[in-house]
């Protein structure tokens, strides 16, 4: 009992994640029905973003997580305008576009890899407190992957709700042609959304940095997260993606009851592979045009 | 108002359009008729910017707004009906007015819109809450109209408004359009093929075939049923 208990716990975390993953990944794919799969490695721009800022600049680690957000959205929002935005100007097929976004993470992987080498970066003199509730563990690390969550995902509900950008983003994500129609000038919401998209990734990245360190690669599993989130809740809804990261996370970890560890992402797997066969618009997804 | 001078337009290097010229004076309702792949949409999207002109000129109060963005021309005064759904099918009717409005600097000039717009069509008052996809097509044609109603737009350029919807509601809708016409001023150039309705709310029509304008002149002639079938 105790196990599943902290299993749950444990859910609970990485479904934060995973839903942090699934909010920046829907909050670019909505309105540009991008399929960026070069989020990962911005993803990870954000994490090594931090970590430079603390081991070379010397910042401490809440301004240097900072310029880690800055970083990935200033990357995210160069992608759109220089990679995808040409692209989407000639009118090329989403084909095309989902090469070129291959291209893309690839190359800027293997960028990572160059400037900071392929071992582990972890921030120095980093340890997180341990609190221990009853039979369940956890570390304040976890704790602020939910809290971030919670902080972000009403934030960015205030932002679409109220704001001028936020709204014209959902319309957008119902229907781009119309928002061209209403007067909405489409490609600066695109940005918005790849700048805003790439600031939610790096806030899971730098978590994951502070947690077990970052990696140039890794940003292929969280892109992958994000989309199985995504896809999971249903493409074009918000509420969907924060559903989808926590179903996945939590059915991920109430399988290591049974299973070995090693199937930890085959679960992510099947689970997605499960709703494209029997609810392919996802639980919350609002049937596509 | 408008003024559109051998334009031509098409997809890739496909040219569906060929130089056409089209003239919409201020306080008409101009007609725009055609069989099907004629060419209309085609053409109404790229006087409104939404596809680019591969030739021609396209001049609105004067002003040369070819290869203008759909942006400017929304805030400049046009607004675009398109055909099917005019709307945001997953947004409630009251948030699918409010960004009719997008463009409009003066949010205080809103509510009274709203009001004109209510009073127009009272369901969508009623509807006020409910998810635009889930209106009957009648009304969700009815919210197209409201939406671009809520930037006072000066012409409004509507493509087969009455596209599948029952004759007594088509009747509704061209008497909302000429309502519009007469009441604010508002110039329309629409593209109806159901011309029981729409003929006589016209003060011109222009007929398309294969991408040329092959009429354009008075509605009367066209009255007569076979004088509008040579036109086919
Ligand atoms: N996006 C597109 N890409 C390529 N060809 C297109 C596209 N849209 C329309 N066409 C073609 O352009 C031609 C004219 O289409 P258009 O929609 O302008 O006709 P229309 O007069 O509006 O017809 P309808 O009365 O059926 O609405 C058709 O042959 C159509 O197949
Ligand atoms: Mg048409």
């Amino acid at each position: 009992m105790d196990l599943v208990l902290q299993l749950l716990v444990n859910g609970v975390i990485n479904g934060s994640h995973y839903a942090l993953l699934g909010i920046g990944f829907g909050i670019i794919f909505g309105p540009t029905r991008i399929t960026h799969f070069a989020y990962g490695p911005i993803f990870a721009v954000g994490a090594y973003g931090c970590w430079a800022s603390v081991a070379w600049l010397g910042l401490p680690v809440p301004a240097a997580a900072l310029a880690g957000v800055l970083a990935a959205a200033g990357v995210g929002a160069l992608s759109y305008l220089w990679l995808y935005r040409p692209f989407e100007r000639r009118g090329s097929s989403h084909l095309v576009v989902l090469i070129a976004s291959l291209g893309l993470f690839i190359t800027l992987e293997n960028l990572i890899g160059i400037v900071f080498g392929t071992d582990t970066k972890v921030v120095p003199g980093l340890s997180p407190d341990i609190f221990l509730w009853g039979p369940v563990v956890v570390t304040s690390i976890q704790l602020w992957q939910v809290a971030a969550l919670a902080g972000i995902a009403l934030a960015l509900f205030a932002f679409l709700r109220r704001s001028r950008h936020g709204k014209a983003l959902m319309a957008m994500t119902d229907n781009g042609e119309m928002a061209q129609i209403i007067g909405i000038d489409t490609v600066r919401v695109s940005l918005t959304a790849f700048a805003v998209g790439s600031a939610v990734a790096a806030v899971p990245a730098i978590l994951i940095l502070l947690k077990e360190g970052a990696t140039p690669h890794m940003g292929f599993i969280a892109v992958f997260m994000a989309f199985v989130a995504v896809i999971v809740g249903g493409i074009g809804s918000f509420r969907g993606a924060i559903i989808g990261g926590y179903a996945v996370g939590i059915v991920e970890n109430i399988g290591m009851w049974k299973l070995p560890t090693e199937w930890q992402s085959t679960i992510a797997f099947v689970v997605l592979f499960l709703i494209l066969l029997f609810k392919p618009s996802g639980l919350f997804g609002r049937r596509v045009r | 108002m408008l003024e559109a001078t051998g334009v031509a337009a098409g997809y890739g290097r496909k040219r569906i359009v060929h130089g056409v010229d089209l003239a919409v004076g201020k306080g008409e309702i101009v007609l725009v008729l055609g069989h099907n792949g004629a060419g209309k949409t085609t053409l109404m999207r790229t006087l409104f910017g939404l596809l680019p002109a591969a030739e021609g000129t396209i001049r609105y109060e004067g002003r040369d707004i070819a290869g203008r963005r759909p942006a400017e021309n929304v805030a400049d005064g046009i607004a675009f009906i398109p055909q099917g759904h005019g709307i945001f099918r997953t947004l409630s009717v009251r948030d699918n007015l409010d960004l009719g409005a997008f463009v409009e600097p003066d949010k205080s000039l809103l509510p009274e819109r709203l009001d004109t717009v209510f009073r127009m069509f009272p369901i969508l008052k009623e509807r006020a809450s409910q998810i635009g996809g889930t209106l009957s097509g009648g009304q969700q044609q009815m919210l197209a109209i409201g939406m671009a109603l809520m930037h006072a737009p000066r012409l409004v350029i509507l493509d087969e408004p009455s596209i599948g919807l029952a004759p007594n509601l088509v009747d509704k809708v061209m008497e909302a359009i000429a309502y519009i016409n007469r009441t604010m001023g508002t110039t329309i150039l629409m593209v109806e093929q159901n011309v029981k309705y729409s003929l006589p709310i016209a003060s011109r029509v222009a007929v398309l075939k294969t991408g040329r304008k092959i009429y354009d002149g008075p509605p009367d002639p066209l009255h007569d049923r076979v004088e509008l079938m040579k036109l086919f």
